[in-house]
């Protein structure tokens, strides 16, 4: 992350003088130094808030759709994956292109907050700083400076990330980064999955569901979850029961994956969010990966093409007879 | 919500087919005047298209604890509304892809093309969903721990 | 409560077996290592796990469920249709290493549950339980319970205090309930050997450094805030999911629901939160708290004023979950000090 906070500061203070955007979301500081949190800004005046660092998890394209109605332009900090994310929702016309500007950052990967305490066996008050440091972060402790190989401590979307910069930007703080050393394959988790067998695999995502608490964090983090009603909350028809067991679990985190089929970035909020620890990236990632093998389709990389779901081709594979 | 159905002792599975108006209800039909044999096990809900048909409903209804889901539509390029089996197939191949993947045997969803003249077939077709998950059991995926 | 606090000792290479001997005539829950910690009902005192600063889910949910029977009904072609009570708790339980703070919050719940109207289904469970508290020396960052008089090393709101003082606890009954408990278990407990008060006092030093926070008359001056512009900003950044009120420990909402099938159904109970859209949808489709800075508005005055002119009590103990597992980092301890400190209303 060669990007400073001061670099996006200034560009962002002077995007507000030049009256090119009214409104800027980004991330500021948070509560204590393993976290940060999103920042909304009306003016050039409070850009000091600003920060850029490895804790910048969250993705901000959602909040794109809560601004929609403001006068002006509304800026925003983007990731690698937080862009596709804004492709996404340029796809779907829910913003509009001339109506947001987009400041691009290279990001060469987001700490892991519980990793990192793991890795270097301390406490959260412990931390005091995390910074980029090439292939390693370099953490500022209580009891001073140490330095966490990143393929250690990194979130496990950004072990397999494939878009480090921005495919979208009005402006590139920084330079590009062409790809992470570290990422190999990408559906190694999938797999691994793959491989079992179905009493194997029932009882794997029966545990993992019936841990679900059905909070809906990782449907409202999810910047492709746009429905103005969602299904789930839909009173008649009634397609989730508001008890919490094994089976409405089941149809909430299919149906959701198949509904951010062809969407999903692998951005990770979901699974970020999800105070359980439940991995459904893992359930997203096999969508993903269908769907790159049957119609060789990557979401979030071009407003122009079509989500392969909307489409079709009368040569397509025939499994059914 | 604890199980209140009665605990069979014979299994017979409960397979819902989701039938095509324009094809394969009519195969239904005819495979009826045709007087076939078939098994008792599918119950028919009438759709205008098997586009009509979400994943949404297929999940629900094995999450209810159906047996089988089965979707029957007309044969790629039949289709009354032009295009509505060529999308039902795309989703169909993802859908059950992320079945299997989450432990719900493949056999459990199926999508087949019976047209309105395929009386016979729409016969077979039951019978062979009908056999296929008979063989595999009840689906206790929800009982799974 | 006893007059005279008996004070007991247990070595630590006993307890597991102490618990064991628990599941036998009581139904356990205790602390269980997943992802993270739970409190789950156990079969073998092995099961359970000593390494926590505290649970990710409080442990209300073995009193208000997140979904929970209430009764049954089917139809009965002989007697025609018929209503089934659920069966009540069958068995005492135990809760074992529930930290101060989530003893407090029972507290506060029994205000809600056992006031103006009785609440069966929790009473039941409530007075059925008895609740062995594990005394807090190393809290999390997020924790602020001492700002709302909670001492986490105390066993106030518990029947029985276990304090961890290094190769033994430190064991003490606080009611008679508890007290009856440590009898029955006798042969599990040793006299102490003196040292103990020492031993805790030492292990107490780490947390005078706790977050303490002024809440003196925060419910007036909340007052003053409600509908300002104070909540446009934390509206916008929330994302209305139901984290922080379904691991909060004192929020007790809920929905009342049937299901139904051919051959009958049941009414279940099951947890709400004021930050869903739904939960003040009206059937006309009106909804009196239209968006998510309306919704925010209302957890924090429920918690921090309504709560308070209600029953006396502020609807927080300072468990710090919600702070933890906010996706946003809403926090309200930050909340808290700006509404305190005046800041709030300059925004």
């Amino acid at each position: 992350m060669k990007t400073s906070s001061k670099e996006v500061q200034d560009s962002v203070k002077k995007l507000f003088e030049d009256g090119r955007i009214s409104h800027f979301i980004g991330y500021e500081a948070g509560s204590d130094s393993l976290r940060v949190t999103p920042c909304f800004l009306k003016s050039g005046q409070t850009v000091s808030r600003l920060v850029w660092n490895p804790l910048c998890a969250n993705n901000l394209a959602k909040y794109l759709l809560d601004l929609r109605k403001v006068e002006g332009k509304v800026g925003i900090l983007v990731k690698g994956c937080d862009s596709r994310s804004v492709v996404e929702l340029l796809k779907e016309n829910q913003i509009e292109r001339d109506r947001v500007f987009i400041v691009g950052v290279p990001c060469s990967g987001i700490v892991d907050g519980e990793k990192l305490l793991a890795v270097l066996g301390i406490s959260p008050g412990d931390v005091v700083a995390v910074e980029d440091g090439g292939d390693a972060f370099l953490v500022t402790t209580r009891e001073g400076k140490r330095r966490v190989r990143k393929e250690q401590v990194l979130r496990g979307e950004c072990l397999v990330c494939r878009y480090p910069t921005p495919v979208i930007y009005d402006v590139l703080l920084g330079e590009a980064i062409p790809s992470l050393p570290w990422v190999r394959d990408d559906y190694s988790l999938v797999r691994e999955l793959e491989e079992l067998s179905a009493e194997e695999k029932a009882r794997y995502w029966n545990r993992e569901l019936s841990q679900c608490i059905r909070c809906y964090a990782c449907r409202n983090v999810c910047p492709v979850c746009n429905c103005p009603e969602c299904i789930f909350d839909k009173k008649a028809p009634r397609w989730l029961s508001k008890a919490n067991d094994i089976s409405e679990n089941l149809v909430y985190h299919l149906i959701r994956a198949f509904h951010v089929a062809g969407k999903c970035v692998d951005c990770g909020e979901c699974e970020r969010a999800c105070p359980m620890g439940i991995p459904l990236r893992r359930l997203n990632k096999k969508v993903e990966k269908d769907l790159l093998e049957l119609f060789g389709y990557t979401a979030g990389i071009d407003v122009e093409q079509q989500p392969p779901l909307t489409k079709y081709q009368v040569g397509d594979l025939d499994e059914f007879l | 919500m604890p199980d209140i159905k009665e605990v069979q002792t014979e299994f017979k599975p409960k397979i819902l087919a989701f039938c095509c108006n324009w094809c394969a209800y009519a195969g239904a039909d005819l495979a009826g005047v045709s007087r076939f044999q078939m098994p008792t096990n599918v119950r028919v809900i009438r759709v205008m298209c098997s586009g009509r048909v979400p994943p949404e409903l297929v999940i629900r209804a094995l999450a209810n604890g159906l047996d089988g889901v089965m979707i029957l539509g007309c044969h790629p390029g039949d289709c009354h509304y032009s295009e509505g089996n060529y999308l039902t197939r795309r989703r169909a191949h993802v859908l059950k892809r992320l079945l299997s993947y989450i432990g719900i045997e493949p056999e459990r969803f199926q999508l087949r093309w019976v047209s309105a003249a395929e009386g016979a077939k729409f016969s077979a077709v039951v019978k062979e969903a009908t056999d296929k998950i008979t063989a595999l059991g009840p689906n206790r995926w929800v009982d799974k721990k | 409560m006893v007059n005279q606090k008996k004070s007991k000792v247990i070595e630590k290479g006993r307890l597991t077996e102490l618990l064991d001997k628990l599941t036998q005539g009581y139904h356990l829950i205790a602390p269980v290592q997943a992802k993270d910690v739970s409190f789950r009902r156990v079969e073998s005192g092995s099961e359970v796990t000593l390494d926590y600063i505290n649970s990710v889910l409080s442990p209300k949910n073995a009193f208000f469920s997140q979904t929970e029977t209430l009764f049954r009904f089917f139809r009965d072609d002989n007697r025609g249709f018929q209503i089934e009570p659920c069966v009540e708790a069958d068995r005492e339980q135990v809760i074992f290493g529930i930290r101060p703070c989530d003893a407090r919050s029972l507290r506060l719940m029994d205000m809600v549950f056992n006031g103006q109207y009785r609440d069966s289904y929790y009473l039941d469970k409530r007075e059925k339980t008895t609740l062995i508290g594990l005394a807090c020396f190393e809290p999390d960052e997020t924790c602020f319970c001492p700002t709302f008089g909670i001492d986490p090393a105390s066993g106030e709101d518990v029947d029985i205090l276990f304090s961890d003082i290094g190769d033994r606890y430190l064991v003490e009954a606080s009611t008679e309930k508890g007290a009856a408990l440590l009898d029955k278990f006798a042969g599990f407990f040793v006299e102490p050997r003196g040292d103990e008060e020492q031993l805790r006092k030492a292990r107490k030093a780490g947390l005078a450094r706790m977050k303490k926070l002024d809440v003196s008359a925060i419910a007036d001056k909340m007052a003053p805030l409600y509908g300002g512009d104070y909540w446009d900003s934390i509206g916008l950044k929330c994302l209305g999911c139901g984290i922080c009120t379904y691991l909060c420990p004192t929020c007790h909402c809920f929905d009342i629901g049937d299901v139904n099938l051919d051959e009958g159904g049941g009414r279940f109970r099951c947890w709400d939160s004021c930050m869903f859209p739904e939960f003040t949808l009206m059937a006309s489709g009106e909804n009196p708290r239209p968006n998510r800075k309306t919704r925010i508005q209302q957890r924090f005055f429920h918690k921090l004023k309504y709560f308070y002119d209600r029953n006396g009590e502020l609807a927080c103990v300072g468990c710090g979950r919600c702070i933890r597992y906010c996706p946003v980092n809403i926090d309200i301890s930050q909340i808290i000090e700006e509404v305190a400190s005046g800041k709030a209303g300059n925004d």
